[in-house]
């Protein structure tokens, strides 16, 4: 294991050690790297969008020939001036611009991509084709999507058979909430996981690289 | 004061301190839990295998180095499948703190277990900002979009990219992400261009994600770091995902306790309450 990977190790070990430091209570060493991690992502992310887009995306081809990248150049200089109250207003253009080709974009992914597919494996067949099993759970998918749909329709009171369906859409968002809960554990409790990894394989371990 | 008044004011910091020590003993004693097979990881695992050998597959690293706990094992797992295959990969992210360095990292530690060359059986783009129209512009042509891959060179350089112009030729694409990029990958380019594709994301991630499974929209879906752990198995490639679930259990078993004790508890002091204050 070469010096900088020591360094590298400890430093990443010391950082994680300060952050857990919170679960204790607030302290000035938790304060100094979250001020760290906040300054560093920071500047790595404009570094990295300056070398991956004005430079190479921008930059570099213009310089090889590619001149009327300087249309979509200006444009992107036009945001900036938002700093200035009285030219504020030329960043519309800019703005106009991301927004119709945006929405130009996401409208046929989202409505092709995914709210066709996704109603379309709603309605199954109800039919014993493929087992009682998936029967039922064609009944259920078709209950729990009529059902939490109309919980989310506000333009009627909810009462009579609408009220009911209603209530039965909350039960179905309740248990759907209850997976994403038990799932957010099993997240958070990975996330904890792989820091008790790293300190005892590579943090330990590297102690009898020093010592 | 009552046991379950103690218990009602107790220090959170306890708490912290069990679910710490629920983490650290596994890894001090190692305990082995059952780890059962889910059918969206048995169908994950069964599309790869139907990719056809020594085809072009993508591996995409869409995760931060904060989940590296529960994306990083199903992407080592993916590496070491496709490899066993004889499966050209090409890795890139959409990520930009961290993705481009952990697809490098990770994949150069792996090929050379399977004598693979760089630039001949693998190759990292790299990152590229705006995903959409990364997602996009590959459709039409990779190189338009990386020109370069993650080190500079020219991909007309490396022999792999001489046969990859754009989706047509990749077989499979393997996304690991902890974030939505996944919906813009099923959008954009399983529904457009119509390549196969399953997702590995966090446990956080995954429930929303069933239904694309269930819409055919990924062949298979691995859900946080039991997903992982599951694809480990069926790879017989334990590794840090089957290590960290006797954690995971340990903690999920202490957390139903105290989910179970703080309910037996709120309403036994609800009870005593109601015997004070008739």
């Amino acid at each position: 294991m070469s010096s900088v990977e020591l360094l590298q190790i400890w430093i990443i070990a010391f950082f994680t050690l300060a952050l857990f430091s919170f679960l204790y209570k607030d302290n000035p060493v938790y304060k100094l790297a979250e001020h760290i991690f906040a300054g560093l992502s920071a500047g790595y992310y404009v570094g990295l969008v300056w070398d991956t887009v004005i430079i190479t995306q921008l930059w570099d081809p213009m310089l090889a020939g590619d001149y009327w990248l300087v249309v979509p150049g200006i444009m992107g200089a036009l945001m900036f001036t938002r700093f200035s109250p009285r030219f504020s207003w030329v960043s519309r253009v800019s703005l106009a611009f991301v927004m119709g080709v945006t929405s130009g974009i996401f409208l046929v992914s989202q409505l092709h991509g995914l709210v066709l597919p996704q109603m379309q494996s709603t309605m199954q067949s109800l039919g014993t084709d493929n087992g009682i099993g998936a029967m039922f759970l064609a009944i259920v998918v078709v209950i729990g999507v009529i059902s939490t749909l109309i919980y989310f329709y506000y333009s009627k009171e909810h009462k009579g058979v609408l009220g009911v369906t209603a209530r039965i859409g909350i039960w179905f968002i309740m248990v759907s909430f209850g997976a994403h809960f038990g799932y957010t554990v099993m997240g958070r409790v990975s996330l904890l996981i792989g820091r008790v990894q790293f300190l005892a394989e590579d943090w330990l371990g590297s102690f009898s690289h020093i010592f | 004061m009552s046991f379950w008044k103690t218990i009602e004011d107790i220090d959170r910091r306890w708490v912290y301190l069990m679910v710490g020590l629920a983490v650290i003993i596994p890894f001090i004693f190692p305990t082995e839990f059952p780890i059962s097979i889910t059918p969206e990881t048995q169908m994950l695992y069964d599309a790869v295998e139907a990719v056809p050998d020594s085809s072009t597959v993508m591996v995409v690293f869409d995760y931060y180095p904060s989940t590296i706990a529960e994306c990083q094992p199903m992407s080592v797992a993916a590496l070491h499948h496709f490899f066993r295959k004889d499966c050209k990969v090409i890795t890139l992210s959409n990520i930009p703190l961290g993705g481009p360095s952990m697809a490098e990292t990770v994949t150069r530690r792996i090929a050379p277990l399977y004598d693979k060359e760089y630039g001949v059986d693998f190759v990292n783009l790299g990152y590229k900002y705006g995903y959409v129209a990364v997602l996009s512009g590959m459709g039409t042509s990779i190189e338009s979009i990386f020109p370069t891959d993650n080190s500079g060179t020219p991909i007309s350089k490396l022999p792999l990219m001489d046969s990859v112009r754009n989706y047509d030729q990749i077989a499979f694409i393997f996304e690991v992400a902890d974030n939505a990029t996944a919906d813009y990958w099923v959008s954009i380019v399983n529904a457009q261009y119509g390549v196969p594709m399953c997702c590995g994301t966090t446990a956080v991630g995954a429930p929303k994600y069933y239904s694309f499974v269930q819409a055919g929209q990924f062949v298979g879906l691995l859900g946080g770091m039991k997903g992982a752990a599951e694809y480990e198995i069926l790879l017989s490639k334990p590794a840090n995902a089957v290590l960290g679930m006797g954690a995971q259990s340990l903690v999920h078993l202490l957390i139903i306790a105290m989910v179970i004790l703080g309910n037996v508890g709120f309403f036994a002091s609800r009870r005593n309450k109601r015997k004070v204050t008739p």
